[in-house]
């Protein structure tokens, strides 16, 4: 078969016993694969009402059906299940190259279930799966951990793993691929750590097919030289996401100090000009051709990162200006393996409470000291990391000042405020997943582009949420990266290859709203309702900048949430009409 | 003499090179069958190449008793493009080393010989298996991440400078 390798692993960590069965191709023609087809299969192995934390939820790992293939960005794989972070769909997604690798091992999808007696590790090489005792790498941070399964099993081994945080069953621990890669937010590390397993290691040796090999090698590389290498994706291989800090510190939207304002004053010493200079070289995933990841050095820290979120949520929402403790802490989250803007915006909170007098925490707005400390903390639940583990919104209302906890569904904000950004405030609304900016990202033309205006909402930003919703779900099927802008013109030159035939944009259209209805249809099961956000990016302005003064109201937030669900053909509960499902041919119902 | 390098401070990581060489060849994307391959450290970003030199190294010819590397002539027009930057389209004709398949006997000679390791036995064909620089259109260029990380080098002296250097 061209494209996909035709099967499921399906790992159980409480007999430890693995078996192959085949991909459903009728879902994988519905949903194409990666986000869509990972929630397709999560409708159907858990039952309403399942807690997250239970053995039976899944961790299905799913690549598109173009990763091991030379389409650029196509690596990244999606880890999801039921989040335990929030309680919404979990889709979270790495770079890195155990996509690929996956695919070379013969595989579209790995699903983990059940709960290993020992912590474990799982090893699979092509059609050999083995289960090994994890004792020896317990407590194991990420570099060390790599190092030691390439070293202890196979030297082209790539991983999935957990670190301290992810044993821990923190809320939001991350996995890690080839050190740098996170699976962030979510809680994908804490789903790993409740079943037990320290990591999934992949090898393959096997071939993915295209058809006809030389005539696909000649096309991808018109795509590449056409669109690809083009102005358009340039910024990512010169500047990389820290060139987002003068964009939303200019348009008065990065988080600053617990969200208390929307600039920061430290931003020009941890923006992409200073990062340049302790830049040693860029870095790119498996399969990519873009090379987005700088390589940092300074004293005695080196490595990938920080990546914008990191800087706004890490940085100037924790008033840190101190690009040194900046790399420190990146490094520390990475090897700890934490979620840098779930962990940024706790402290933020913590940091907002001490300060205001509410509860003593020691930590301090721009106190690097107290700061560097957190993440060990954390990952271990030790000192004040037990208390912070509980999270923003229980955190918050545990101190009786839930309007200080920025999160949607329970899970944190990232690093764009919707106060200088009012589109945005329906993005993070709707995102499938709790607050969340690769959904839709109307701070792209609100603030970056300026083609639409910043400070107003009404049904142009419904709409426009809708249809980028749509195009990212399509897109996360793929999986192509964020950072490849490409529009459906060039998807459908790739589609052509895989369905071959021509494949119009209404029909991948549709395939993104067939996928974002999936993704709602498991939120209200779930027992989601009406979308909400934090009173405070509604009715509390800014002091100062930029953005100080401009307010989106709960009424215009109200009746533009209206709009777009209407758009959407569901009624005023965020609920999909059976009109809408029947014409999306969702063969899925509540 | 035409042969592939890449540029370990320069190469990205993002093994399009094996990619592009497994699919020209092997009629699907594999790059364990890849003729040349980069070895990454992820955590380190150190990463080492490793390409044939063609007839600048010669060590599998010397080491064939059975005089299945053969020489053939080449000309070799690399392509790939990035933004602002000229086409590396110039053209050089040179000597490849390739494996005569009626000849070779899969000893293994030169497997043990090769210092950068890119001459392997096929998995299916019972014979070694080498970089032949695609026909002229070397696929590792074509993909690569931008012409500037990996680059055919069209000097013998160069070549022979980088043995030195590595051996």
């Amino acid at each position: 078969m061209d494209f996909y390798k035709g099967r499921v692993l399906k790992i159980d960590m409480s007999s430890r016993t693995a078996d192959v069965e085949p991909l459903n191709m009728d879902w994988a023609r519905l949903y194409v694969g990666g986000k869509g087809l990972m929630l397709r299969y999560l409708w159907e192995l858990t039952e309403p009402g399942m807690d997250p934390w239970s053995p039976e939820n899944p961790l299905i790992i799913a690549p598109g059906p173009f990763a091991g293939t030379n389409v650029s960005t196509c690596s990244r794989v999606v880890l999801g299940g039921k989040s335990p972070a929030s309680g919404t769909i979990l889709d979270s997604y790495c770079g890195g190259s155990f996509g690929s690798v996956m695919k070379f091992a013969g595989y579209d999808m790995i699903i983990v279930q059940g709960c290993a007696p020992e912590l474990t590790a799982v090893l699979i090489s092509d059609d050999e799966v083995s289960f090994v005792p994890a004792a020896k790498y317990a407590g194991m941070l990420t570099a060390e951990l790599e190092a030691s399964l390439r070293t202890d099993f196979d030297p082209h081994m790539t991983s999935l793993s957990v670190g301290p945080a992810g044993e821990k069953k923190l809320p939001w621990a991350c996995v890690s691929n080839d050190q740098y890669h996170k699976a962030g937010r979510g809680g994908t590390g804490a789903l790993m750590g409740s079943k037990n397993l320290k990591a999934i290691a992949v090898a393959g040796t096997g071939r993915v097919d295209v058809g006809d090999a030389r005539a696909f090698l000649d096309d991808i590389e018109r795509i590449d030289t056409d669109y690809i290498l083009t102005d358009t994706n340039y910024w990512v291989h010169e500047e990389g996401t820290p060139v987002l800090v003068d964009v939303t510190n200019g348009g008065g939207c990065q988080p600053t100090r617990n969200y208390a304002a929307g600039s920061f004053d430290g931003a020009d010493k941890i923006n992409s000009d200073a990062f340049k200079k302790i830049r040693v070289k860029k870095r790119a995933c498996y399969q990519c051709t873009l090379a987005c990841r700088n390589f940092h050095r300074m004293d005695d820290v080196e490595g990938e990162g920080p990546e914008y979120e990191t800087i706004a949520l890490c940085g100037s929402n924790c008033g840190i200006d101190d690009i040194g403790a900046l790399m420190e802490f990146n490094h520390l989250c990475d090897e700890y393996g934490l979620d840098t803007i779930s962990t940024g915006n706790v402290m933020g909170l913590a940091m907002d409470l001490t300060e205001k007098g509410i509860h003593d925490f020691g930590l301090h707005f721009g106190d690097a000291e107290s700061y560097l400390k957190v993440p060990e903390l954390l990952a271990t639940r030790s000192g004040i990391g037990a208390e912070l583990a509980m999270g923003t919104r229980a955190l918050a209302a545990k101190y009786g000042h839930p309007e200080l906890g920025m999160e949607v569904k329970g899970l944190e904000a990232p690093g764009y405020d919707p106060r200088g950004s009012f589109g945005m405030s329906i993005a993070y609304a709707t995102s499938d997943r709790g607050a969340c900016h690769m959904r839709s990202f109307p701070i792209g033309v609100e603030v970056v582009e300026g083609s639409m205006p910043a400070d107003t909402l009404d049904e142009s930003k419904a709409e426009f949420n809708v249809n980028f919703q749509n195009h990212y779900a399509f897109k996360f099927c793929g999986i192509w990266c964020d950072f490849w802008a490409i529009d459906y013109e060039q998807m459908g030159m790739l589609m052509k290859h895989l369905w071959k035939r021509d494949v119009t944009e209404e029909e991948m259209t549709q395939v993104g709203e067939r996928v974002w209805n999936l993704g709602r249809l498991f939120n209200l099961r779930e027992g989601f309702g009406r979308d909400e956000v934090p009173e405070a990016w509604l009715e509390k302005p800014f002091t100062k900048g930029v953005s100080a003064g401009k307010i989106i109201g709960t009424t215009r937030f109200n009746e533009v949430l209206n709009k777009y669900y209407a758009l959407r053909g569901w009624d005023e509960n965020g609920v999909p009409t059976e009109a809408k499902l029947t014409e999306l041919g969702m063969d899925v119902r509540l | 003499m035409p042969h592939v390098m890449i540029s370990s401070k320069k190469c990205t990581g993002c093994h399009m090179c094996e990619l592009g060489c497994s699919a020209f060849h092997e009629g699907g994307f594999q790059p364990s069958r890849a003729r040349l391959f980069a070895e990454v450290n992820p955590t380190t970003a150190v990463i080492k190449g490793h390409t044939c030199l063609q007839t600048g190294c010669a060590k599998c010819e010397a080491a064939c008793t059975n005089g299945a590397i053969v020489r053939r002539t080449v000309t070799v027009t690399p392509s790939g493009d990035f933004p602002g930057k000229e086409k590396v389209g110039e053209s050089v004709t040179g000597v490849v080393l390739v494996v005569d398949e009626d000849k070779c006997s899969a000893c293994g000679d030169c497997y043990d010989v090769c210092p950068y390791g890119v001459i392997h036995e096929h998995p299916e064909r019972k014979v070694a298996f080498k970089c032949d620089l695609c026909e002229g259109d070397p696929q590792c260029i074509a993909f690569c991440q931008n012409q500037y990380v990996l680059a055919v080098d069209l000097k013998v002296d160069k070549a022979d400078r980088a043995i030195a250097a590595e051996v």
